[in-house]
């Protein structure tokens, strides 16, 4: 059983939005509602990184464990989805994620807020696949068509990577031990610096 | 005195069992279609399965252009 992820190389990304763009158009996703952005830092400065940020499906998703109507599932393949139905557009989840996912479109003049509407891995929602309800409601289904989500296929030097989490991790880690410096580029080092040793580590446990 | 140490021995041991530590959400809304259920794999996860296998792997571009970590 698959367990569906996204990956974003922070070393690829060119701050294009081609993944954002791909996702606006892909699902056709009102206005003033962005499933996937670009988050920069230090922008402008010589060593800015970019990396392309949307829904995580998360293992033990935050959204899931405060949404009071219950509307949150989870797929076979670990995606994170939600019925619109019973949203009540709340905002909890919006609080709980760390991802700022959740956008919420607005209902009516005075700033109602509608249904949540996130990231759907590009596998649609709780409806009968590649219906007409289901393209209104979550946008197309592609993951029924044998297809991974367009933010991914679409990324133009493919810092962007999606689908199980042990095939892109493996892409991933080839990708980074051929850049030039080897295993030296993979583990805790090069992510934390200092000790290879967890325990030896500042706040590090054993 | 055998007796007691192997009931205090399962006592110790009955800590040693993994807890489940995410309780089960209960789901409150419509049931979705399995997305190898519809007309282009027609049931079949393992062709589902090995298609978005097959997808992932057109992102690893190393392999796309040649073996990963060998030159040319």
């Amino acid at each position: 059983m698959a367990r569906m992820k996204f990956i974003c190389d922070a070393e690829r990304c060119i701050e294009c939005n081609g993944c954002a763009t791909a996702c606006k158009n892909e699902h056709e996703v009102p206005w003033g509602v962005n499933r996937r952005r670009l988050v920069t830092i230090n922008d402008g400065v010589p060593g800015e990184r970019s990396i392309s940020v949307a829904c995580m499906h998360c293992t033990d998703a935050p959204c899931m464990a405060v949404c009071p109507v219950d509307c949150f599932y989870r797929t076979e393949d670990s995606i994170v989805l939600h019925d619109k139905d019973l949203c009540i557009g709340c905002g909890y989840c919006f609080y709980a994620c760390p991802f700022g996912a959740p956008q919420f479109p607005q209902a009516g003049a005075f700033g109602l807020r509608g249904k949540m509407d996130k990231c759907t891995f590009c596998a649609g929602g709780p409806e009968e696949n590649h219906s007409v309800e289901e393209f209104r409601k979550y946008g197309r289904n592609r993951i029924a068509e044998g297809k991974l989500p367009a933010c991914a296929e679409m990324c133009s030097t493919k810092a962007l990577i999606a689908g199980d989490s042990a095939v892109i991790a493996k892409i991933y880690k080839t990708r980074v031990t051929t850049r030039g410096n080897g295993e030296a580029l993979w583990g805790w080092k090069m992510a934390y610096g200092g000790s290879e040793k967890v325990s030896d580590n500042l706040g590090g446990k054993a | 005195m055998r007796t007691i140490a192997i009931a205090a021995a399962a006592l110790a041991l009955a800590a040693c069992h993994e807890i489940p530590q995410d309780a089960v959400k209960p789901y409150a809304g419509k049931e979705d279609t399995k997305a190898y259920a519809g007309d282009t794999f027609k049931g079949d996860k393992m062709a589902y399965e090995k298609a978005l296998d097959q997808r992932a792997q057109f992102q690893n571009d190393y392999a796309a252009t040649r073996e990963a970590g060998k030159s040319k």
